[in-house]
């Protein structure tokens, strides 16, 4: 999950980060009652890069041009998406400009400081200048004077520049994070340091651990919800796309096989509902049953489907749950559109889903290609 | 031994491990010590079960997320080496802590979110469905689940049994790699080849690649899930997200692109669909019988 601007600085905040005085302005007419001295920044609190450059971001000098300009800013959208907060920010005259982040290393399994001389919004242009300090063992501060002297920073910018740097490692080990980013780290001809804007990613997985974290998400704009990923029931999320084949699987790699032997055989996919791999602690037949009949509903709503793939596999029991679910949906269907079935079960309870759809009479397969190629067919 | 035996999954496979033939010598539940599940003893603790029935050779951890972390290092502190982390979501955190641990200690850890090992015949160490492996010489591994099952099936049919298969696990931080899986069953007298199976997102496939130039030398046929997906799309979980939004580093690693060009120079052989690996195992093996017949 990405937070806000708003929400990262909040949390550079109480980790001690220096952050410029801010309010939160949900409605232009906040700004009357701004407690910040002018000249402010107003910033569009999207999540995306380019903010700047699409006209997110505005200098004003006074209430009346700050009213006009929040309106204008809440009424554009940023990659199809509206704020539904803009941040007004005290002005800030930075000297230099760095970039500073605290990442996971994938495949390292290890997190990694980044750092460069070259912040701003062009990062990701001076990628070449970036450095990198991967944390091996228990994180001790010098890891992060480590990066500081390989970004070439000298005197008192080393001590400083690490300490901020321990705080966002601090940040990113209590909260669980995937991301956290200064960019940038403003340093005034004084030599003090400021977060400019700051970008931070949760862990979905661990938002369960994380209350406050997890809260947040309730104000940020719908459009980036859809982003999250399906954890239960409430979640079932259809990927949509042009064609008229609907594809129902359980397992990442298996949907992705389906969808790509779909494509390979010329035919189109309407869209793509996962089920979920079956090591999900808390799976019940119940939740699994209801899902499938939740994916079936959502892929009916749309006008050009002309056939439901569902290849399944699994031995406990998902092939019995997929078949009730598919039998319980045409019950309810019957009568109104009827959209042909093509079902592949694999599993131990084969025999049993059979017998039940055959009673549907509803084709069954066991070969992968040829179920394909029925689907395809009934899709032409 | 199985930790997390009176949890949903635990309850479910637990008896299924059991009727495979693997021994199942002792569940671990926290309150539940004393029972019986299935003839398998309960105990509360680790190392009260390892005194109760002495070496214990594997754990496989059914444990829901958030305990999987503290489950493996109680089995660590007790000695076991060989861990098998079947639930799925577990924070990246807490297997960062874990692999610094296992690394350590020199311990195996396969998974999180993942299927688990099993020695067709033999052994189950997870929730493979028994039906679709037949005992071999092909070793498979993947980085996928349900897949995982399907490729299988697909080998067994054609004739082609397996010495090993195992799925590392779909999350972006698992305990063991890709390399680490292909280096033993390089080493395995059992296997005469090896099939992996991959799929879009992280830099697994890429790396396996460049390990295979260096290290391996029996033949590896490969398999990539969702070679027609648009980059952005994703299909349901963490281990599938395409975009790598890490500050703008690395967008092109992990497309199907990039992993294809990675395994074609490493002279591994690619799968259009899972039907045609067989097909690709022959060939694979004719040429590397005819290799060694010169030598």
């Amino acid at each position: 999950m990405d937070l806000l601007e708003y929400q990262a600085k909040q949390l550079f905040h109480e980790m001690g980060i220096p952050v410029l005085p801010s309010q939160q302005i949900n409605h232009p007419q906040d700004l009357k009652g701004l407690k910040i001295p002018y000249p402010v920044v107003l910033k569009s609190q999207v999540y995306t890069g380019g903010r700047g450059k699409a006209g997110g971001i505005r200098f004003v000098e006074n209430t009346i041009d700050a009213v006009a300009a929040a309106q204008t800013i809440f009424n554009l959208p940023i990659t199809g998406m509206y704020p539904a907060v803009l941040l007004a920010e005290a002005k800030y005259d930075a000297d230099r400009e760095l970039y500073l982040a605290v990442i996971l290393d994938w495949s390292a399994r290890r997190p990694l400081l980044l750092g460069s001389q070259r912040g701003g919004v062009d990062v990701e242009a001076t990628i070449g200048a970036m450095q990198q300090v991967v944390v091996d063992q228990e994180f001790s501060p010098f890891y992060a004077r480590r990066l500081a002297l390989k970004m070439g920073l000298q005197g008192e910018l080393i001590r400083s520049v690490s300490a901020i740097l321990e705080k966002m490692y601090q940040l990113f080990l209590q909260k669980d994070l995937d991301l956290v980013e200064i960019n940038p780290l403003a340093v005034s001809s004084a030599g003090e340091l400021m977060a400019l804007d700051g970008k931070i990613t949760a862990n979905d997985d661990a938002l369960g651990r994380h209350s406050d974290l997890a809260t947040l998400q309730e104000k940020i704009p719908h459009q980036i919800k859809t982003k999250m990923l399906p954890r239960d029931l409430a979640d079932t999320t259809l990927v949509e796309l042009e064609g008229n084949i609907g594809i129902l699987c359980n397992g990442a790699g298996l949907t992705m096989t389906t969808l790509d032997l779909v494509y390979k055989a010329g035919g189109r996919p309407a869209s793509f509902l996962n089920l979920g791999s079956e090591y999900r602690h808390n799976n019940s037949p119940e939740v699994l049953r209801e899902r499938i009949q939740r994916g079936l509903e959502l892929m009916m709503q749309s006008k050009n489907l002309k056939v439901v793939l569902v290849n399944t596999l699994g031995n406990v029991m998902l092939c019995r749950q997929t078949a009730e679910a598919i039998a319980t949906h045409l019950q309810h269907q019957a009568g109104s559109r009827v959209v042909p079935f093509v079902v592949r079960l694999v599993g131990d309870q084969f025999d049993e889903a059979r017998q039940m759809l055959r009673t549907l009479n509803l084709p069954l397969f066991h070969n992968l290609d040829e179920a394909i190629a029925e689907a395809i067919s009934l899709s032409k | 031994m199985v930790q997390g035996i009176t949890e949903p999954l635990g309850s479910i496979y637990a008896p299924l491990m059991q009727v495979y033939g693997g021994q199942i010598l002792a569940g671990i539940s926290p309150g539940h010590g004393g029972q019986q599940l299935e003839g398998i003893p309960v105990f509360d603790l680790v190392e009260q079960a390892l005194l109760s029935v002495g070496v214990v050779d594997t754990s496989v951890i059914f444990v829901p997320p958030y305990q999987v972390l503290d489950a493996a290092l109680e089995a660590i502190a007790a000695g076991i080496r060989q861990l098998v982390l079947v639930t799925e979501g577990v924070p990246p955190m807490d297997m960062m802590h874990l692999c610094r641990v296992a690394e350590a200690s020199e311990t195996l850890v396969v998974g999180p979110n993942c299927p688990g090992i099993i020695v067709p015949g033999q052994i189950l160490l997870g929730t493979h469905p028994a039906e679709f492996y037949t005992p071999g010489t092909v070793g498979l591994v993947s980085r996928c689940g349900t897949l995982t099952y399907e490729v299988a099936r697909e080998l067994s049919q054609a004739g082609f049994g397996q010495s090993i298969a195992l799925g590392i696990g779909s999350d972006r931080i698992i305990g063991s790699t890709f390399q680490q899986w292909l280096q033993i069953l390089d080493e395995d007298e059992q296997t005469e080849a090896i099939v992996l199976v991959g799929k879009i997102g992280s830099d697994s496939e890429e790396v396996a690649a460049r390990y295979i130039i260096e290290a391996i030398d029996k033949p590896v046929v490969a398999y990539i899930a969702g070679r027609t997906l648009p980059q952005s799309q994703y299909t349901g979980h963490a281990g599938a997200v395409v975009s790598s939004q890490i500050a703008g580093l690395g967008d092109e690693i992990g497309t199907a692109e990039s992993k294809i060009a990675a395994l074609k120079q490493a002279k591994v052989p690619i799968a259009e669909r899972p039907s045609q690996l067989p097909d690709l195992l022959k060939q694979v093996l004719k040429s590397s019988t005819k290799t060694s017949a010169k030598s």
